[in-house]
């Protein structure tokens, strides 16, 4: 049988820090766990000791501190309608939260984890024995990308919906670590490499998310999926706006990291557009096929551009 | 292990839990509390759902220890010394439980949803349901059973609810709207499903599957799973040598694989161990060497001549991978095409469906001085039955199957499946009992499912709209084994046959066999793609001869009382009355071909059987027989082969009886599906069960009152025939005589004892004498018709179903709302077919195994459904009644792909209906800038 499990539910950020560093590779961090404990369940990952954080309750504080708005990584989807500062200032990233998984879902699952939420692909996730039987994909040890047929790089999905809302509200991770406190642009974690979607430690813990309040946004965000619940984005894309004029095109689903154009506005739309389906690198690992997912994120994205100027 | 303490219901409880097992599974298992539901094991369905601390929360993917020391809910707890919960008697009154396997979790989500929210509105209920998944009611009656509770909550009471029916014809039980029998006990989660039976020191069942499609079995080493602490059998293929399949004529199948495997997931080896997670661990261990063989993967591949030994079964006279060919002619179809004034053909191509019912696949299995005992989750006891004395070579007298609750079937848990040989054979070997549970992905893997298909048809009329010639060329992936497959073949093409009058009427079907997980019957066996195609034409047909689709349909139906093509008996048809009612309330005249370019409105018809009039089995035995037994105390016991797997059979059978004696149903006891306490009945499938056991319970109804009456007669000196039998009273006409049930029943009783009849159904003798000529034959038929209306985006192809109007002709609906119940779920799983759902492959592996892949339409995604059911009252049903469970789904989903027709001019060919494809046709229809009408 397995070595000894162990579960553990700290209740500080330190303690849990202390933990994940007594079990290096050996750990995982647990909140809401609809995401992190299904994977486990496949098989995608297993580990000895789950650190159950949701007993850490200094990471469910929504606060204004400065010029700034501190979302706890622990305040739950369901819960960030339930702020006012939220709900003024950003409602577009209230809609995106509402519109992942399923109600029940978004009552465990936390903002935290789902910008932390692992890449997804057809051909990873599934059951060991799936995995065996198709041979293994590059994320999972193998040599070859299964969805392209062969390619030597791993295109799973970045999946989260909330994340392109807040990369479009230039939102910042706070992230504890052995070495410190770090505040890192939020687009900064992700690599764009499918198998280690993002460059945080294995012992760091995200414990904030901080969005500026000094920048007024319009966010235009927009999600397809064949079901109008449950599922997995195919094409997540929020379009920001500023005060200033900047724009931002944030896009999930079709690439292993969010895309992210920046421009200005008034710029040409039709080549903001073609800007980010060019640095988009979409397979065929979706309800929806590769040459659809561009064709609409084009749509998306021309479309919310339109609403702009 | 650690020890934990969680407060359920108000009970403390304390356990030791493994540190990262899930809290559904202490619930279950630990605390033995197993209303809590796993459906998926992945947080995607909601049975599960429970409240720890004031929250709802997902058990199976919710560390245990997580909550240790909470107060928790679970639907055990919901109703109080008081009686139910608000909500749970809702449930009830409204027909919101059907199989009641997704009830608990239903019941603890709105629980919550309406703490928070308690005045919501129907997209509100529809929101806060979408991550539970329900196969069975289509949500309709579960979404009205949560806003009328919140409106009486709320002091508000609803307008426009069901009035009681008038008591028709005398009628007393038949008629009335009732909760299933069962639906307390579903709706309070102590209904108890194959898996929550717990078995005194049973063992845990896991597989090991095979990893290649096609392969020749070269070694398998089981000695490092031997040797794992709490392993104690491992179980291969050789160790089961008898073949089986549920028709005699494709026994093709071994339990565990010998020498070569045909799909990828079908089981290898069987480790029996102390736990679950110690089987499981020892299938890792077992070391299995294969040889790959070449793969059959697609139709084409599988069409393609093959060596003798690349075959994927060596039986079988054809020199490629077809499994049968099915073909009738009636009349010349090439001079019939070449005659008629319109033709159209088009070429169709079905994905393969999957049942998706919520309950996975569990049985438990146990030997001892009786032989056999297995408890499953079957549709069908009786083939269970034949197909375990078989394979374990032991006479039918010593094995007995229990059916215990179902949580839903579909079709699905028709066939006798390997995973309930292997615990029956494993528990031999051990001596002990032996239980599985299989996981969603094994449930998928294990399949049955709708065939995937391809076909070309042609039709041809004339051009004032009549149906002249129908030829059909039909291939059906079959998947590794037969399974009912050759059924299938024939209903493909047989079941064109009607509802219009079609003289000139030919199909071929071939079913292959091909390396991916058999297909088998599901919900409107085998003619629900080649139903979609021939709506698909005729709606093509009309608009070529600008004729409207209603119309055109209505001058074609068959009549009452009239004979098909190929003989199949027509008695009563209500296609007429169906259509008319679904366009009149949709306003089809004034709207369809009407509507703004984006927005339509289509119509479909449909037919089915009403129970197959031939058995699988060829034998003398009655389709059904059902024994009442009544002793002092006035109960009548019914027992009936019967399947219940959530559509209410066991209600109706009381119904049955309720009517004929004229007691109340708290007089009645059913007990349904035991080989051992209840006579033969073939089971759930073909849409049988109202039709045959029901008139097998009425006859023994009848039977019974005839013993009751005699009685009276011989010991009161008046006549038989002058007594009555009506609201637990036996008295004559003139009511000298008035005796209540119990004074009755003492004097049937007295110097006698209980007394036990039995009452039977025999089909009578049907159809021609050509070959092929009984595939499709049934007593009665059913009929109806749906318009959908529909809204396509242009420019991403999405399309949306805005509302579905259904009529079925169901004879007589014994229960109006569970007739409804049926009726909505079926038009929901069609709309799944039509609009998300597929079993999806790649080199033979189901991609999509899960409910978050697959696609069964959430309750936001499901719209209105305008139900409505016909009564025409068949002169061979039980007071007239026929089905309404598997028919319902044919006209839905041509009905939205016709839709879409009306909207963008667009045809639909392929299923599912993928935004990507409509926005394609879109494109186009606008580049070619085909005219609207085409002529020939």
């Amino acid at each position: 049988m397995t070595s000894e499990r162990l579960y553990t539910k700290p209740t500080s950020v330190q303690e849990a820090l202390q933990t994940a560093r007594e079990y290096k590779n050996d750990f995982a961090f647990i909140a809401g766990g609809t995401d992190a404990l299904v994977n486990k369940y496949q098989g995608n990952v297993d580990y000895n000791c789950m650190i159950d954080i949701t007993g850490l309750h200094e990471l469910k504080q929504v606060s204004v501190s400065g010029n700034d708005l501190s979302i706890g990584a622990l305040v739950r989807l369901d819960d960030l309608g339930k702020f006012g500062m939220i709900t003024d200032r950003f409602p577009a990233l209230v809609q995106a939260a509402g519109e992942v998984a399923s109600p029940m879902l978004r009552k465990s699952a936390t903002l935290g984890g789902n910008v932390l939420c692992e890449n997804r692909c057809s051909y990873y996730n599934q059951s060991e024995f799936w995995r065996e039987a198709v041979g293994y994909c590059l994320k999972c040890e193998g040599d070859i990308c299964i969805a392209t047929g062969g390619k030597k790089a791993c295109f799973s999905k970045f999946v989260s919906d909330t994340a392109p809302v807040l990369i479009a509200a230039n939102a910042r991770l706070e992230v504890h670590d052995t070495d410190g406190v770090r505040i890192i642009p939020l687009e900064a974690i992700y690599t764009g490499d499918g198998i280690k979607p993002r460059n945080l430690s294995p012992t760091s813990l995200v414990t904030r998310i901080v969005l500026p309040l000094t920048t007024e946004y319009q966010i235009i965000f927009r999600k397809l999926r064949p079901r109008e619940a449950v599922d997995f984005t195919s094409l997540t894309t929020a379009v920001s706006l500023d005060k200033a004029g900047l724009v931002r095109i944030v896009v999930g689903g079709v690439d292993p990291k969010p895309v992210v154009i920046d421009g200005k506005k008034g710029e040409d739309k039709d080549a903001l557009v073609k800007k980010a389906l060019s640095k988009c690198r979409v397979v065929d690992n979706d309800y929806y096929s590769r040459n659809y997912r561009r064709d609409m994120m084009q749509l998306f994205l021309k479309e919310s551009l339109d609403q702009m100027w | 292990m650690k020890q934990a303490t969680y407060i359920v219901n108000g009970k403390k409880y304390n356990v030791l839990v493994e540190p990262h097992e899930m809290l559904s599974d202490v619930i279950r298992y630990k605390i033995g509390l197993t209303g809590t539901k796993e459906g998926c094991s992945q947080g995607s369905c909601g049975a599960c759902t429970i409240i720890a601390n004031n929250e709802p929360v997902l058990s199976c993917i919710t560390p245990a220890l997580r909550f240790d020391g909470a107060q928790i809910l679970t639907i055990e707890g919901v109703a109080t010394v008081d009686g139910l919960h608000g909500l749970q008697q809702k449930f009830l009154d409204k027909g919101a439980v059907q199989c009641g396997f997704c009830t608990p979790g239903m019941v603890m989500t709105a629980i919550d949803f309406l703490k928070h929210n308690p005045k919501p509105t129907t997209d509100e209920i529809k929101l806060a349901l979408s991550g539970n998944l329900c196969r069975c009611t289509g949500y309709k009656k579960v979404i009205e059973a949560v806003a009328e509770y919140a409106m009486e909550s709320n002091g508000l009471y609803p307008g426009g609810v069901h009035k009681a029916p008038a008591r028709e014809e005398g009628l007393r039980a038949v008629g009335v709207r009732r909760p299933l029998i069962e639906a307390v006990k579903k709706v309070q989660g102590i209904a108890e499903y194959a898996d929550d039976i717990a078995v005194k020191d049973a063992l845990h069942v896991k597989f090991l599957r095979s990893t290649h499609a096609h392969a020749k079995i070269d070694h398998i080493d089981t000695s490092e799973a031997m040797a794992l602490e709490g392993v104690r059998y491992v179980a291969l293929g050789h160790e089961i040598p008898v073949t089986f399949g549920v028709l005699p004529i494709s026994q093709d199948e071994n339990a565990i694989a010998i020498e070569k495997v045909r799909y990828i997931g079908e089981i290898v080896a069987a480790v029996a161990a102390d736990s679950e997670s110690i089987a499981a661990e020892a299938c890792k261990l077992i070391k299995v060497k294969y040889t790959p063989l070449r793969e059959f993967l697609t139709i084409d591949d599988s069409l393609a001549e093959v060596m003798p030994e690349e075959k994927i079964h060596n039986e079988g006279k054809f020199n490629n991978n077809i499994h049968k060919k099915a073909e009738l002619r009636f009349g010349d179809q090439k001079q019939g095409l070449k005659d008629a004034d319109v033709v159209s053909t088009m070429s169709f191509g079905f994905e393969g469906i999957n049942h998706g019912f919520m309950e996975p696949h569990a049985a438990t299995a146990w030997w001892d001085e009786n032989g056999l005992t297995m408890v499953s989750a079957t549709q069908v006891t009786h083939y269970l039955h034949r197909a375990l004395a078989k394979t374990m070579e032991v006479p039918l007298s010593r094995v007995r199957v229990i059916k215990p609750y179902i949580g839903g079937g579909f079709g699905g848990k028709g066939d006798p499946f390997p995973h309930e040989i292997i615990v029956a054979h494993i528990a031999r070997k051990v001596r002990k009992p032996v239980r599985v549970v299989l996981t969603r992905e094994e449930v998928f893997i294990t399949n049955h499912g709708r065939h995937p298909s391809r076909m070309t048809i042609s039709l041809g009329a004339s051009n004032d709209g009549i149906l002249q010639v129908l030829d059909a060329d039909i291939n059906i992936d079959g998947g590794a084994y037969g399974s009912f497959g050759v059924v299938t073949s024939y209903y493909n093409g047989v079941l064109l046959q009607a509802p219009y009058k079609l003289n000139n009427f030919g199909f071929r079907t071939l079913r292959v066999y091909s390396n991916k997980p058999q297909c088998g019957a599901m919900r409107g066996h085998g003619a629900v793609n080649s139903r979609f195609a021939v709506e698909s034409l005729i709606d093509d047909i009309a608009h070529r001869i600008n004729m409207d689709p209603v119309d055109l349909r209505m001058k074609n139906f068959l009549d009452s009382n009239s004979l098909t093509v190929g003989q199949y008996r027509i008695t009563s048809n209500g296609s007429r009355e169906s259509i008319q009612v679904v366009a009149k309330q949709s306003d089809w005249y004034e709207r369809h071909g009407k509507m703004e370019y984006g927005h339509g409105l289509g119509v479909g018809c449909g037919f089915f059987i009403s129970g197959s009039a031939l058995p699988i089995i060829w034998n003398e035995l009655p389709q059904s027989t059902v024994h009442l037994k009544v002793d002092f105390d006035g109960r009548v016991l019914v027992t009936s082969g019967a399947n219940d797997i959530g559509q209410g059979s066991d209600t109706m059978l009381a119904i049955m009886v309720s009517e004929v004696l004229g007691i109340g149903m708290d007089k009645i006891f059913v007990i349904g599906a035991d080989t051992l306490l209840t006579p033969v009945d073939l089971g759930s499938y073909s849409s049988r069960v109202t039709f045959m056991a029901g008139n097998a319970a009425k006859n023994a109804a009848e039977n019974l009152k005839l013993e009751i009456a005699n009685a009276i007669a011989a010991k009161k000196g008046v006549a038989a025939e002058e007594l009555n039998f009506t609201d637990d009273t036996v008295f004559t006409n003139d009511k000298s005589l008035v005796l209540s049930w119990l004074e009755a029943i003492e004097i049937l009783t007295a110097h006698r004892g209980a007394v036990s009849v039995s009452g039977k159904y025999i089909s009578p003798k049907l159809g021609g004498d050509f070959k092929g000529a009984g595939a499709g034959l049934s007593p009665s038929y059913s009929f109806g018709a749906c318009v959908a209306e529909v809204t396509v985006n242009t420019s991403t192809g999405h399309v949306k179903v805005n509302n579905i109007w259904g009529a079925h002709d169901c004879g007589k609906a014994l229960n109006p709302m569970t007739v409804e119940g049926q009726l909505e779920g079926s038009w929901h799983m069609g709309m799944g077919q039509a609009m998300s759902e597929e079993m999806k492959y790649y080199n033979g592996l189901l991609v999509n195994n899960n409910f978050i892949d697959y696609k069964i339409p959430t309750a936001l995604d499901t719209p209105p459904i305008h139900t409505n059911y016909i009564e025409t009252i068949d002169p061979e049903g039980p007071f007239g009644a026929k089905e309404c469970g598997e028919g319902a789904i044919h006209p839905v989903i041509p009905a939205i792909s016709n839709a879409i027709f009306d909207a963008v001019g667009i045809r639909i060919t392929k299923l599912p209906i993928r935004s990507e494809d409509v926005l394609e046709l879109i494109k186009q229809k606008k580049s070619q800038h085909q005219p609207l009408t085409i002529t020939v």
